[in-house]
């Protein structure tokens, strides 16, 4: 696969909750990431937070919010969103 | 809102609870000797004349759970008036989707208080509400305050801040945990014994009428 120099980056941004457990979810995550897009996202950050935080933002777009959407996202939603900013 | 003696003994007791965690036992471990039990809420508990039944709805990855559990398991223990029974929130949603938070979240933990024949008592989800109330108002104070949070939406979530900004909060976070740990045992205690008390008065005046 060959790096596109003009595409915009597009970064990944997942907030967990750490006292939650939710290191798995997160890992899973990340891991679909990197297999769906390889070379063609910029970055998957990690953040570890508090108070049953699991948030995901696809640069400054907010995917997913447990606190408003409830529970974890599924992982189609979060490809599909990186999809959209790489076609934008 | 029922459960049965049969499905009562269908939870854990807490030392099987313990047996099974997966993960944060030596966190839950360090919770128990933490605790500090008032001797008057400890005198409530011992001179009630007959156990409660205690239905505990907890996972072991809950932050809230490893904080709070504890707290109800030394009370049960020193009392010996709380028979306590877990089940694993996601192997028993018959059980927690009779107690939503507000109707529609999973919460845990979610304690349920019933008489010796099962009764409902009372129910406390969670964390207690006075350190969560302290907690929001500490947090409102710092964004009106803090240099590196002016101008930022309180409701912002924290995958979209700054991150000078993600690093004040959570700086925050850490440091009221560590200064209100104790008293948010002791709220625990506060919050469960005014539960049982205000569901037991609720019984005897059915009684009586």
């Amino acid at each position: 696969m060959e790096l596109d120099a003009g595409r915009p980056p597009v970064k990944v941004r997942i907030v967990y909750c750490a006292s939650c457990g939710y290191e798995p979810y997160t890992l899973d995550l990340a891991g679909a990431l990197m297999r769906a897009f390889r070379y063609d996202i910029a970055a998957i950050e990690i953040i570890p937070w508090q108070d049953g935080a699991f948030d995901v933002a696809v640069n400054d777009d907010l995917v997913h919010s447990m606190y408003r959407d409830g529970g974890f996202p599924e992982h189609a939603t979060v490809i599909d969103a990186v999809r959209a900013k790489l076609a934008a | 809102m029922t459960v049965t003696h049969e499905r009562f003994e269908q939870g854990m007791t807490y030392a099987a609870y313990k047996e099974q965690m997966t993960r944060n036992r030596a966190r839950l471990e360090e919770n128990e000797r933490t605790v500090e039990l008032v001797a008057s809420d400890l005198a409530f508990f011992h001179a009630l004349p007959e156990a409660l039944k205690v239905v505990v709805i907890t996972e072991d990855w809950c932050g809230d759970a490893i904080a709070n559990l504890p707290v109800l398991a030394r009370l049960a223990e020193a009392s010996g008036k709380l028979e306590l029974r877990i089940f694993l929130r996601d192997q028993n949603l018959d059980l927690m989707d009779q107690y939503l938070k507000e109707g529609k979240y999973r919460s845990v933990p979610t304690i349920v208080f019933f008489s010796a024949d099962l009764r409902q008592l009372g129910v406390w989800i969670e964390r207690p509400a006075k350190i969560t109330a302290q907690q929001s108002a500490e947090l409102e104070t710092l964004l009106s305050t803090a240099p590196e949070l002016q101008g930022i939406d309180p409701n912002t979530s924290p995958a979209l801040l700054p991150e000078a900004a993600r690093n004040r909060v959570m700086r925050f976070y850490t440091e009221f945990q560590a200064r209100t740990r104790v008293d948010a045992n002791a709220e625990v205690v506060r919050e469960v014994r005014a539960l049982v008390e205000a569901g037991l008065a609720r019984q005897e005046a059915s009684h009586g009428a």
